[in-house]
Order: C-alpha cells, then structure tokens, then sequence
C-alpha cells in the first residue's frame, strides 16, 4: 500500500469496459471493469477503502420473470443518481487496469447492473475519497466485517499481503453474515469450521487466517462476528500498540468494533456509508458526525471527501 | 461551431460570457466542481447558501432519490460568512464566471448584516436571496411565501448590496409565483431565479416513517422541469417582460435542449442543479449545445431566444 490519499488529484469521469459480470452465490455478483488510458492512469492508484460512482441509468431491467418478486416494484422506478461502491480488488495488467466490483441486487440500479454485458461500457466518477492508512509500524491487522463490507476489506488485505510489507504483518480475518446467504464468496469449503482456519479462499490465497460467523449459525461461529471477535481476543494474547483493526459493515457492528477497539487501546479505523447524491463533495448529504477531539463538540464530516474512512473514536454512531 | 453565433448575454447589468450557471447547493464552494469541468467556462456561479453564523445542516438521511427526481434536505450546512470570505472567496476571484454569493438568514436583520459584509468584497458580482429553502424550520420559505414579507427583505437587502447585483429565489410552492415575483421587482430586485426545489416527502413503507431525517425535502431533477418551465413562461409573460427583469431558468436541466426550453419560455440564463451530481461535466455540455442550437437554428444572438415562446 502507498501514503494514503486524500481528494486522489487523479480523479475524474471515466468509461469503463465490462470485461465479466457473474453471480456469486445466491444474492451476490461480481462485475470486472476494464479501465485504460486516463482510468488507467486515475484507478491504477486507487487505494484500497477509496470508491467510484457507477452510472447504471443506461442498462437495461433483466426479463420480467427474472425480477425477484420482491424488487417488482422497485424494478418499475427510473433511476437518476450514479450508485456508490468500493471494489475487491484493482490490478494492472500492461496499460490496462481491470477493477472487480462486487454488489448485491437491493433495488432498481442493482438490478440494472446484471443485465451489463461483456463489452458494453458503464461511465464512472473516480477514484473517490481516501483510502484505509498504510499499517505503519503494526505487525498484527485484523480485519472484522459484516456482508457487502466484505468489499473493501478485502481489497485492502491483498494489498497489504501482496506488498512490500508482506512478511512483517500476520493478517486475521472475521467475516459475518445473517445468515450463509449473506456471504459474499465465491466458494466456501463444505465444512466451515468455527475455529480460525483458511475456509474463506479469497484470504486464503493470501496468506490469512480466517473465520466466518453467522447469527443464525448456518455456517462458522453461531452469533454476531463481534462476539466471535471478542471470543478471539480473550484466547489470544495481543499486543495492542502493534495492532490495528480495519472494519467494515452495518453501523451498529461497527458501532461494536469501536467499543472493542477502544477498551483494549487497539487502533481502529471503519469504513462508514451514507446515502450520497453525488459522492463528490457538491451535495454535502452524506455527513457523519463525528467528535472534535478535545472537544464535546461534534461536527459533521462529509463521507464521501473527508471519508468514507474514518478513526473509529472520532465517529458518533447510531445511524 | 458557436464562433458564428453569440452566446454571450447581459444579465443583471453583468455581462456574462454565456447563460449557463450553476445552481446554489450544487457545486460546493467552486473548488469541488472544478476538479471536473473548467470553471471558466460557466457564465455564473452560485455558492451554496452561507449564514452569518456557521451551520452543521440536518441530520442524515439527507437525500433520497425518486422517479427521475431526488429529494434533498440539507439545512443549509456551510461554513459560516467569516469563514468563507478567509478560506473561500480567493479561489471565486480567480473566476472568469461571474460570482453570485447566496445568502441566508433568520431574520430580516441577519440577511442585510450578510449583503453589508459582503458588499465590498471586489470577487462577488451580485447576491441570490434565498427566501425559498423548504429546508429549514426559521427563515428560508416563510419569507418566500408572502409578498408583503418578499418585497420588505428584498428592499432592505438592494440597500445594504452597494454596486452588487441583487437576484431573488423564489420558491415554487406558491399559489401564484407571479405575485411573489412582482414583489420582489417592486422591492429592487435586478434579477429572478426560479424555481427553488419543491417540498415533498417519501415515506418507507415498512416502517411508516419518511425516509428523510427532516421528514420533508426539496424535489428537483428532471420530475419538476416541465413545472419549472411553466412557471418561468408564466413569471416571464406576467412580470419580468414588462419590467424589463431577467430569470435565471432553473429545474431539473441536464443538457441542451432542457436549457433551450427554458430561455425561450423567458428566461435569460440557466442554472444547472441535481445534473452535475450525476454528470459533472454537463454544464460544459450545455454551453457547447446552446451555441450549436444557435447556430443551427440561424440564431445570431443567444438573446433572440428568449421568451420567443410561439403561441
């Protein structure tokens, strides 16, 4: 991982070309986007936590028959506002970048977006926002994420286990889902165990340790991902200066982590989402508040600019 | 292919390289947008709306989106007017566009304290007086929806604005838009903008509860352009014709054609919104597409087509 970025000067509209757009799973699917020339050279420095806007107003709704029953009338809605994501994982290959989105079909865009061909272009607004901070100085990263926040987790962890630093930090992962379902992977091995192992292949083929929960405990640890988490730092003997956590998920299990994270002084950082017009900083919609330190006073950051990651004790939960 | 044809227009007494502006709320303070599009290239430029005192804004959610429209209630978040003429208005001088600072206040008294302090600062061209924000519980709207209220603060802020042009956003959840602009012409106004967004609400049907944090929003994008552009024609034909005033054409433009509607129901320049969130680059469109419709069309001057309305 390079210094972290804050406002990418690359930044800019850019046409993509849809290299694959596959489902993963059930719930889940995976768009592989081509960038060259100027994107190229804009998401060939995209740092893992940063994200684009996607325009997905141009594809087409997929056959009646194979709208879920419970998107039919979402399915009916125009759509008008560019979609926010983070990606997987971003590669160069000779002046080609090829980035890998990965998004879960939740209404009109979503649905639009499955319906992209090999091929066919999508616009994008990128890269936006900063990135998680280069671990300096630490020798343990955990990484405790819930669902789609697989996203930027698990970019950020192949980075940091494909570069320079590679052999001076061990990397931990917890992964969490209501249920099976809701994991977004590609293959999970039949028998996921509920102790740490390499059951979930895209850390595994990195090099990190992993652990799946689930609170219906339809696979992995029976319960939330935190208490998982937390079970795992009372049997583990860390040390919390040369630790740090990066987390990513529903608020309330980030609201969590932080909780965690500042009881055993262990350095935390959490990717944070708001409904967000434009992602740019024009609007200004997608505030978080957030504590001035030395301070009680709070004010309102903006997720898109001065995020979407944030100190995880700056951040006022409870959205 | 607009070098035969002239897009260039007078507004307010400015003289302004082209009709397309950016609408307040929109672009920030200038500096977002510009990492984008050349701002150079707009003719105006619009601030968001700046308060004497600092505003965090509402609480989240602040947007949603709906059929080909969004809703937005962000409460008039800025930095403060003290703020932004140390941090901000040294970028706006740079600016070839011309700089309308859109201001805001509670009261009648904190609206004309805002135009004194910034009456004399040499980036500023003119002020857009919001008495339209349906996003606020004080001010904002309840001033813009009396006439008698409309030409008081209109008048007491052309006093407090020296040489500086003074443009009045009028909202359009009104009955009658007309009146309301009529008072703010007999007030001084030098300049119209229309329409502000319109109050609505959506509500999430598994909770019961609206989905903004606000309760309401302001609707914009391309679900109010035809109501925008009745409204303009209507203000246009009768009041800003006759007084000689022009409108600045605003409601859910997203290219070209959108903006040419809008001058020839009657208004002067166009200000574009919600469509830079999704395209940012469309106001440098828009000014393109305006001098190739000119152009095609055997329009020498920008200015022949407004209010050419045929009826």
């Amino acid at each position: 991982m390079e210094e972290r970025t804050s406002g990418c000067a690359g930044k800019g509209v850019f046409e993509a070309v849809v290299v694959s757009n596959r489902q993963i799973g059930d719930t889940f699917w995976k768009v592989v986007l081509e960038f060259s020339g100027e994107g190229a050279e804009a998401f060939g420095g995209f740092q893992p936590g940063q994200f684009v806007q996607l325009d997905a107003s141009e594809a087409q709704l997929p056959p009646a028959d194979k709208i879920p029953e419970e998107l039919a009338d979402a399915a009916q809605r125009d759509i008008l506002l560019r979609r926010p994501f983070s990606f997987t994982d971003v590669t160069r290959h000779g002046n080609k970048v090829a980035a890998e989105l990965l998004y879960c079909v939740v209404g009109p865009a979503t649905l639009r977006m499955t319906t992209l061909k090999t091929r066919s272009k999508v616009s994008i607004v990128g890269p936006l926002g900063n990135g998680f901070s280069p671990p300096e100085g630490k020798k343990l990263v955990l990484l405790v994420f819930g669902g789609m926040g697989t996203a930027p987790i698990q970019h950020v962890g192949k980075a940091l286990m494909t570069g320079e630093k590679k052999n001076d930090i061990q990397i931990v992962a917890f992964a969490g889902a209501k249920t099976r379902r809701g994991l977004p992977f590609e293959k999970l091995t039949d028998e996921i165990s509920e102790q740490l192992g390499f059951s979930i292949r895209e850390f595994a083929r990195f090099g990190m340790e992993s652990m799946i929960a689930t609170d219906d405990g339809s696979a992995g640890y029976h319960g939330l991902v935190t208490d998982c988490f937390t079970e795992w730092l009372k049997d583990n003997k860390i040390d919390a200066s040369s630790t740090i956590i990066y987390s990513c998920g529903p608020e309330p299990m980030l609201s969590a982590v932080a909780k965690i994270a500042k009881e055993r002084g262990i350095a935390c950082e959490v990717s944070m989402e708001r409904r967000m017009a434009c992602g740019m900083g024009l609007c200004q919609s997608c505030a978080i508040e957030c504590r001035v330190e030395g301070s009680d006073e709070t004010v309102y950051k903006m997720c898109c600019e001065d995020g979407p990651i944030f100190d995880a004790q700056e951040v006022v939960f409870g959205h | 292919m607009e070098n035969s044809v002239d897009i260039s227009v007078e507004f307010a007494g400015l003289r302004l390289s082209n009709p397309v502006f950016t609408a307040s709320g929109t672009c920030g303070y200038a500096k977002e947008l510009g990492v984008f599009i050349d701002m150079n290239r707009l003719g105006g430029f619009i601030t968001k709306s700046i308060t004497a005192e600092p505003r965090m804004g509402n609480a989240t959610p602040r947007i949603v989106e709906t059929d080909s429209g969004m809703l937005n209630a962000i409460g008039l978040a800025n930095i403060g007017v003290e703020r932004f003429v140390l941090e901000r208005l040294g970028e706006l001088a740079e600016m070839k566009a011309a700089v309308f600072v859109n201001i805001a206040g509670q009261t009648v008294e904190e609206y004309v304290k805002l135009a004194e302090r910034l009456a004399g600062e040499g980036a500023i061209a003119g002020f857009e007086l919001n008495i339209s924000c349906p996003n606020v519980k004080q001010g904002g709207i309840t001033f813009g929806t009396d006439p008698g209220q409309v030409r008081e603060i209109t008048s007491a802020v052309k006093a407090a604005s020296g040489d500086k042009a003074l443009m009045v956003k009028l909202t359009p959840s009104v009955t009658d838009i007309s009146a309301i602009a009529r008072a703010a012409v007999d007030g001084g106004a030098d300049a119209l903008s229309l329409v502000n967004t319109f109050t609505a609400m959506v509500i999430d049907i598994k909770t019961r509860r609206p989905i903004l944090a606000n309760r309401t929003g302001g609707l914009s994008g391309p679900a109010i352009k035809p109501i925008a552009v009745y409204m303009v024609n209507k203000v246009y034909s009768e009041v800003a014709k006759e007084r000689k005033i022009p409108i600045l054409g605003m409601g859910g433009i997203r290219n070209a054609s959108d903006a040419i509607e809008f001058i020839i129901a009657g208004a002067s320049a166009v200000a574009v919104g919600t469509g830079s969130f999704v395209q940012p680059g469309c106001t440098e469109r828009i000014v393109d597409g305006i001098g190739r419709y000119c152009s095609e069309n055997g329009i020498a001057h920008v200015g022949e087509l407004v209010g050419s309305l045929a009826v």
